[in-house]
């Protein structure tokens, strides 16, 4: 009897802690895995940024294979959201509160990470490297978002330092997407310019929803631009320069980083891409970079599925996520998303594939202080779409 | 002076594929009532078939072209016996929710077999070229789609009005009944229909994916082409034509001289305006039951 009362004590005892440990478990962490999401267009006009995602998918297989992080496989839940806001927030949703992720990792769009932004930080749960450059990922800086694309609106004060100081251009226009992200754009190209005594010769908003880009080109012709950025999708933006071509308007045009996967640009283009400067925030795709070369054979070569592109966008997909693996390794065994934030904090001088990446820990007057790479540098399309560097990294004041 | 001819010329120039778009969207409405939002879908099949004839078998021109032609005759034909009218107890209704089904499966079909990325379509005229006319600049693809969307309004005009199919479908649309009675075989005068419609998208298909393809490319075609179709009265071909014009016109009026941003809708607050002062459309007949 007194056996017995001791077994049951036991038991209880036993029970109490392996429940208590369990309520201790961070959410999407077990001894073997970590859980992490991410959305991505796999259909609708946005899906050629969809092969983040995938690229995302073939590196944490590759770090899989290599034996996991600390002991853990990465277990990553990809769902497409067809860059649909509404999509994205409820399949966030679903996946947090079915299956229960540990972290989110980049993630395509502005909109359709604005939708979940507010989500995500109010529940705690570490979001890295947003597939998007919007000041709104820093601005204000949020504990538990580190973000590693640098700004669209960096992007756009590079290329026009560039076109006044080396090329001496001085009338500068800009065709910008009507939405967040090209509004980023032409804050930074304004901005810039200003810095000259200069302003925007023209500012022509283009709609997602346009085909027909004429009088777009008329516009532009008539403020006599000599540079023109193009703030706007790849589709968009080939429309616009072969636009121009047919109504004999050849400014410099200059482009953003989402348009800076030259080898495809050139060939839908029909060649067209030819002599355009883009900013870009990462190794190009034939650099001989040993990282990237490791990438090229261990995750793209051995996990890509038949017929997917070695391009930017993909390997992008790795480059996101690097910081979020660089963080969870140096947590250890003692996974938790507070342990987490405070060693992305403690993210100095990391270089993966892409710019140096700095972290700090948070200061709600330094915005910059959840923005990871500062630095861009810019290419110019030759032939067959190769590039040409025209600047070294480069840190935009 | 010249920013505004160019403005016109430049709404002709766009009206040209919405006319296309407008006429097969006519030909399907008048034998059978039918608004056939599938039309775009319908062309964007053809035109992914013909860009993998032309880029993956190496294919000449003149037979991928006649070829997708033929193809897309077959596609429509097909769709309207196997699927349309398997409808029971089929409503107009109905009718176009099923289209709207097709609409949805045929883009998921193009985007599943040749995935998301845009392509280009080799087209043996460069859609960036361009003919000036003065000061004025029109591109080449252009200058065919405006010569393309004439030559077929007119071949469709004078086949319905003379040819034996040709009336055969318009006593079909008039008066199903009537026409089955009279010795029409009106099942096959809508499947035929459906073919030649098919056809006509499939030409606005091919001029426009020189510049770029992907599997969303035709939707906005066919809404405008729809918008133009409904402006001119939706059974009437030189109507859809007109209002094709009319509405590139505006559009590029609207960019021009008002605002650039609401361009795009522009053409759909004119049909809202039309259907308000005049709901049978510019050009449309009203028909007027007397007994």
């Amino acid at each position: 009897m007194k056996m017995k009362g001791l077994f049951v004590g036991v038991l209880a005892v036993a029970l109490t802690l392996g429940l208590s440990f369990g309520a201790m478990a961070e959410e999407g962490v077990t001894d073997t895995e970590i859980h992490i999401g991410q959305w991505g267009p796999q259909t609708g006009p946005a899906a050629p940024w969809g092969s983040v995602a995938r690229g995302t998918d073939a590196y944490f297989k590759m770090i899989n294979a290599q034996g996991g992080i600390n002991g853990r496989k990465l277990i990553h839940h990809m769902f497409d959201d067809g860059y649909n806001p509404a999509k994205t927030k409820a399949g966030v949703k679903e996946l947090q509160e079915g299956t229960g992720m540990f972290a989110w990792v980049s993630g395509v769009g502005t909109a359709p990470g604005l939708s979940v932004v507010d989500y995500l930080m109010d529940k705690k749960i570490p979001w890295v490297g947003p597939s998007a450059g919007s000041l709104h990922w820093i601005d204000p800086p949020k504990k538990y978002l580190f973000a590693v694309y640098p700004l669209y609106y960096i992007e756009a004060k590079g290329l026009c330092e560039y076109a006044v100081e080396k090329l001496r251009k001085t009338r500068v226009a800009i065709a910008y997407q009507n939405d967040d992200y090209g509004k980023n754009g032409l804050q930074g190209a304004a901005e810039q310019l200003a810095k000259y005594g200069l302003e925007l010769v023209e500012q022509v908003p283009v709609e997602k929803s346009d085909t027909d880009m004429k009088p777009h080109i008329m516009k532009l012709k008539k403020a006599k631009a000599d540079v023109v950025l193009l703030w706007v999708t790849p589709i968009h933006a080939i429309r616009i320069v072969g636009t121009g071509k047919a109504m004999r308007f050849g400014p410099q045009w200059m482009s953003t980083s989402t348009c800076s996967d030259f080898p495809f640009m050139f060939k839908i283009s029909k060649g067209l891409w030819k002599g355009v400067i883009a900013a870009t925030f990462g190794e190009l795709p034939d650099s001989d970079d040993p990282l990237l070369q490791k990438y090229k054979k261990e995750a793209y070569e051995k996990y890509a599925a038949k017929g997917e592109r070695w391009g930017l966008f993909y390997y992008a997909g790795i480059l996101f996520a690097e910081p979020l693996v660089e963080g969870i390794k140096r947590c250890g065994k003692n996974l938790t998303r507070e342990r987490l934030v405070k060693e992305m904090e403690g993210i100095k001088n990391f270089k993966g594939i892409g710019g140096t990446i700095n972290y700090a820990p948070l200061d709600l007057a330094e915005p910059y202080c959840r923005q990871g790479q500062k630095e861009i540098f810019l290419v110019k399309c030759l032939d067959g779409g190769k590039y040409e560097k025209l600047t070294g990294w480069w840190k935009i004041k | 002076m010249l920013d505004f001819l160019q403005t016109i010329v430049s709404g002709v120039a766009v009206g040209s594929s919405y006319a296309l778009m407008g006429l097969a969207m006519v030909l399907i409405y008048k034998t059978s009532e039918v608004v056939n939002f599938a039309q775009g879908e319908m062309a964007l099949v053809s035109c992914f078939f013909t860009y993998l004839v032309l880029e993956y078998h190496g294919f000449p021109f003149y037979v991928a072209f006649p070829g997708a032609l033929v193809f897309s005759a077959i596609l429509g034909c097909i769709l309207e016996f196997a699927v349309l009218r398997r409808a029971k107890e089929p409503t107009i209704l109905g009718m176009i929710i099923i289209t709207i089904g097709l609409e949805m499966i045929l883009m998921g079909f193009v985007s599943w077999k040749f995935g998301a990325d845009p392509k280009t379509m080799p087209f043996p005229i460069s859609p960036y070229d361009s003919v000036a006319l003065g000061e004025v600049f029109v591109s080449s693809l252009e200058v065919l789609t405006f010569f393309v969307a004439l030559a077929v309004m007119a071949i469709l005009f004078f086949f319905l009005r003379y040819s034996k199919l040709g009336v055969a479908m318009k006593a079909t649309q008039q008066n199903n009944m009537a026409a089955r009675l009279m010795g029409i075989r009106t099942n096959r005068i809508l499947m035929f229909t459906w073919g030649i419609s098919s056809v006509v998208g499939c030409l606005a298909g091919l001029l426009i994916s020189p510049m770029t393809m992907q599997p969303y490319m035709m939707w906005g075609p066919m809404l405008k082409g729809f918008a133009s179709a409904v402006l001119g009265g939706m059974t009437s071909l030189p109507g859809a034509v007109f209002g094709a014009y009319l509405i590139g016109i505006i559009e590029n009026l609207f960019g021009g001289y008002v605002s650039i941003e609401f361009k795009s809708v522009v053409a759909f607050a004119i049909v809202v305006l039309v259907l308000c002062i005049k709901p049978s459309g510019l050009f449309a007949r009203h028909y007027v039951k007397k007994v």
